[in-house]
């Protein structure tokens, strides 16, 4: 469990008891968390209405081995566990044997071209269609039992559509009333932080607008997981950036956020850790750190007399020479033997540029066919 | 090739009226399915009614009970003006005309405001207002659409009607007749999805225009010195026309201008408009109403208030006028117990008592209640389509629970519904002196609120499995079971055919006690379809 939890990047080292709780119980951490944090110390805890009470953690999930720290119910421990799940349409293959997992705490970042099957398969991880084969949980409960998996979730859709008749701040009152609980001022900071005129009935709302109103409900929940399916496509900069600000601070508070996107740069900046999807499979699954690493480096070179040879050397690739005695080529995998060749010749100036997302995303799918 | 020919070829390949062509196509796609059953289902019931009139009734009605039938005001406000009653063609109008009218009317205003307001409102009429065509000319293609199907409508009831042997001239002034109603209606539908800013606005609108066309032919029937409305009316000049009897051509003439300056109207209004909004503006603002927002009970609540209340208007106004003309149809009948004799014929016994009468009745009410029921699942199917129960599905409760919640919401308002028809006929009853009691009338009413559940059990199976249908599926207990009702009374149907139908195993409460055997099997037939089809929406993949 504990080598799960080094593989998939949890931010938490468990090396205390408190820190037991925070690895074991996601429920005691957001409560943890909140109480941690200034912003989250508004919460009216017990309030009327609140489910707080039913947030308290399962006591099997807490049964710890004194010696390892290892628990008994592995699966628990992660905010989103997708197990082998597949989803077919008639005889199109939606999502094939896909799975992941993603820690409490982490800003995950689900990537794809479109019809990849990024929102077949977060409606699979909602409970609002069912796999034909394999499972998924949300923090241990099983997605199809919404009673319970949705008590730890909140959602934006990718296609906002709202009751037409309802006001802005009717919709958000009804969603705060039904839903797992919400803060109400951190709302009011939300409503005024987006800049969203709640008057407005729901139908006379724009695309972004109508985003706006749903990220504010889903912002503004108690929920240890936020599912957003591209939640920015239709917001302009200067919200995009108070959308970014707002997956920092849930960060902060200990949330998990799952974020479907197709604005790299967006996942670039605020996720810990991205899956790439292509016609349903997975086809990678790392922090953006060694994404970065594991593809390639861009390696510039220039020289003073002889040409490095490096057209041989294991590794290096797209050889090119450019203007003024340099030479430019990616590296992949490990560099020793690209340094090696480059250390037999008589080097000037080495400078080596890790890929932006948006160059790993097109070695991805540029080439090859979805 | 260059850009140059590029474009020249596509050019060249796209005729000019091309666009306008496309939009004439999609317009009849959205109505053709419609239009088509609309017309079988009125061309064979005029046709069975002809031919029933001719294998039962002819010669079977003497000259001074059809007098009295004429001369009786109440009988003329609820059916119009019997003339020809002697002849299967008249016959047939006169008993069918103003259901038919209703139901065609009803249908082509709906999708009229549909294929209008509806996608405009749903925003596919900005990607069609992106090419070359304005608002009015969607406008017009969709009027020429609905004419389409006006046309198709009356002309299978014309052909229905010679078909079943009658004369041609009358059937064929039926037919303009029908056609000039139901053409107003399709025009003033498409009027109001310009007037109004919403699809429910233009349809509450046109209902209501279709109501008070009602209300004005039954006063101007009923009211000797009000018979100059009959002009006003739809309803009241295709009367006027009296096919099988004069066939007048004058009354449809006047009858002809109304879908046409309506259209007019139309079209001036679709020019002077922005696309998205009526030329009602809509509040852009306005402070929250949170009551009924705090839980999914008090939000199911919250959605059905406003149509319940359209549909309790619309019922309570009908057993309102019914009651008060049921002291008249008793005197009636006491004159002239041969046509108590042919009513029992035709299914209805009884009429000749204030129970009796009001129990006939009650059986009707069976069936827009069963509509009612219907329609709530049919816009939560429609809900979930576009998304908007999508946040609700996001949320720590089940789906069975969901679907539970609506479906308790329903059955009240089905009782209210039941209710309120109830206290209107009462009402009616007591302000003319028709012996009717209140708690006859409630139990008579209430008596056949389970046949309404059967659309609610269908239509909740339908959500289940078959979402696309819930509202063809919901109405088929109560229409088609009524329909089955009809057509069986006056054939030699076998016995299993007869008793498919739900309207015939009731009492007739509060003539007669209340069959309990018959309201439970009702009610557990209802409640297993709810059961399987909550269980199959809480399986089923949902559409958001």
């Amino acid at each position: 469990m504990l080598e799960d939890y080094a593989v998939h990047g949890a931010r938490h080292v468990v090396d205390s008891p408190a820190d037991h709780l925070e690895v074991l119980s996601p429920d005691v951490t957001l409560r943890w968390g909140w109480c941690r944090t200034p912003h989250w110390s508004k919460f009216r805890f017990g309030a009327p209405g609140s489910r707080v009470g039913s947030q308290l953690p399962d006591p099997e999930r807490l049964l710890v081995s004194a010696s390892s720290a290892v628990p008994t119910r592995t699966a628990s421990v992660f905010a989103i566990r997708i197990d082998g799940v597949t989803k077919r349409f008639g005889r199109i293959i939606a999502v094939d044997d896909l799975s992941l997992t993603v820690a409490p705490g982490e800003v995950f970042g689900f990537l794809g071209p479109n019809g990849a099957g990024k929102s077949t398969t977060i409606r699979v991880l909602l409970g609002l269609i069912r796999p034909n084969a394999g499972t998924a949980t949300v923090f241990g409960d099983l997605a199809g039992d919404v009673r319970l998996s949705h008590r730890h979730l909140a959602y934006v859709p990718a296609d906002v559509a709202l009751w037409p008749s309802l006001t802005g701040a009717e919709i958000l009152e009804l969603l705060g009333r039904v839903g797992p609980g919400i803060d109400i001022e951190y709302r009011a900071e939300l409503v005024d932080r987006f800049d969203l005129d709640l008057g407005r009935p729901g139908k006379t709302y724009s695309t972004g607008n109508r985003q706006k109103v749903a990220l504010v409900a889903a912002f503004a929940t108690r929920a240890p997981l936020l599912v957003l399916d591209e939640p920015t496509s239709g917001l302009d900069p200067l919200m995009e950036r108070e959308f970014r600000r707002c997956v920092t601070e849930a960060r902060e508070r200990g949330q998990t956020v799952f974020l479907s996107s197709h604005h790299l740069a967006e996942v670039e900046a605020v996720c810990d850790k991205v899956a790439i999807l292509r016609a349903g499979r997975l086809v990678e699954i790392d922090s953006i750190t060694d994404l970065r690493r594991l593809r390639r480096t861009v390696v510039e070179v220039s020289y003073l007399d002889a040409r490095p040879s490096v057209e041989n050397v294991a590794g290096v690739s797209n050889v090119e020479d450019l203007d003024g005695a340099r030479l430019r080529f990616s590296l992949a995998g490990p560099p020793a033997p690209a340094l090696a060749a480059l250390a037999a010749a008589d080097i000037g100036a080495v400078a080596m540029r890790e890929p932006t997302l948006e160059e790993i995303f097109l070695d991805y799918y540029g080439q090859t066919a979805r | 090739m260059t850009p140059a020919t590029t474009t020249r070829s596509v050019v060249a390949s796209m005729s000019p009226a091309a666009p306008g062509l496309a939009v004439s196509r999609l317009s009849i796609r959205q109505v053709r399915r419609g239009a088509v059953i609309v017309a079988v289902v009125c061309a064979g019931m005029s046709a069975i009614v002809a031919v029933q009139y001719q294998t039962t009734f002819q010669g079977s009605i003497d000259q001074s009970g059809l007098r009295a039938l004429v001369e009786n005001p109440a009988i003329r406000i609820l059916f119009g003006p019997p003339v020809a009653l002697d002849d299967a063609g008249g016959f047939t109008v006169w008993r069918t005309g103003t259901p038919l009218l209703v139901l065609a009317g009803v249908w082509i205003l709906l999708s009229a405001t549909r294929i209008t307001r509806g996608e405009e409102e749903a925003g596919r009429w900005d990607l069609l207002l992106a090419g070359g065509l304005r608002t009015a000319d969607l406008v017009l293609r969709c009027l020429g659409a609905l004419a389409g199907s006006a046309l198709l409508i009356s002309a299978a009831i014309g052909s229905g009607l010679v078909a079943a042997g009658t004369d041609a001239t009358g059937a064929f002034v039926h037919a303009a007749g029908v056609l000039g109603v139901i053409l107003t209606f399709a025009a003033a539908g498409v009027l109001a999805a310009q007037i109004m800013p919403t699809r429910s606005a233009a349809v509450g609108l046109t209902v209501g225009v279709l109501g008070v066309d009602l209300l004005l032919r039954m006063l101007a029937d009923g009211v000797p010195a009000l018979a100059w409305a009959a002009w006003a009316t739809p309803f009241g000049l295709v009367a006027r026309a009296a096919p099988y009897a004069d066939n007048r051509v004058a009354p449809l003439l006047v009858l002809a201008a109304f879908p046409v300056l309506l259209a007019g109207a139309a079209l001036g209004c679709a020019r002077r408009r922005d696309v998205g909004s009526g030329l009602v503006a809509e509040a852009t603002s306005r402070p929250p109403r949170t009551g009924l927002l705090g839980s999914i009970a008090g939000f199911a609540v919250r959605r059905a208030v406003r149509p319940t209340i359209g549909w309790a208007t619309g019922i309570a106004a009908y057993f309102l006028l019914i009651g008060a003309l049921i002291a008249s149809i008793l005197e009636f009948f006491d004159a002239n117990p041969r046509f108590a004799e042919l009513a029992a014929g035709a299914g209805f016994v009884g009429l000749d008592s204030a129970d009796g009468f009001a129990a006939a009745l009650f059986s009707l009410l069976a069936i827009p209640t069963g509509l009612y029921a219907a329609t709530r699942l049919a816009t939560m199917v429609a809900d979930e389509r576009a998304g908007r129960w999508t946040p609700l599905f996001a949320v720590p409760v089940s789906r069975s629970r969901l679907v539970c919640t609506e479906v308790a919401v329903i059955v009240a308002g089905v009782v209210g519904l039941h209710v309120a028809a109830a206290l209107a006929i009462w009402t009616g009853a007591a302000i003319t002196g028709a012996p009717l009691g209140i708690g006859a009338a409630l139990a008579g009413a209430l008596n056949t609120a389970p046949i309404a559940s059967l659309g609610l059990g269908a239509a909740a199976l339908a959500l289940g499995g078959f979402p696309s249908a819930v509202g063809a599926v919901g109405a088929l207990p109560v229409a088609g079971g009524f329909l089955l009702n009809v057509i069986t009374q006056g054939t030699r149907a076998p016995s299993w055919l007869v008793n498919l139908s739900p309207f015939g195993h009731l009492a007739a409460v509060p003539d007669a006690p209340p069959d309990w055997a018959a309201i439970t099997a009702l009610a557990v037939i209802a409640a297993v379809l709810i059961a399987l089809g909550v269980a199959g929406y809480s399986r089923r993949d949902l559409s958001s």
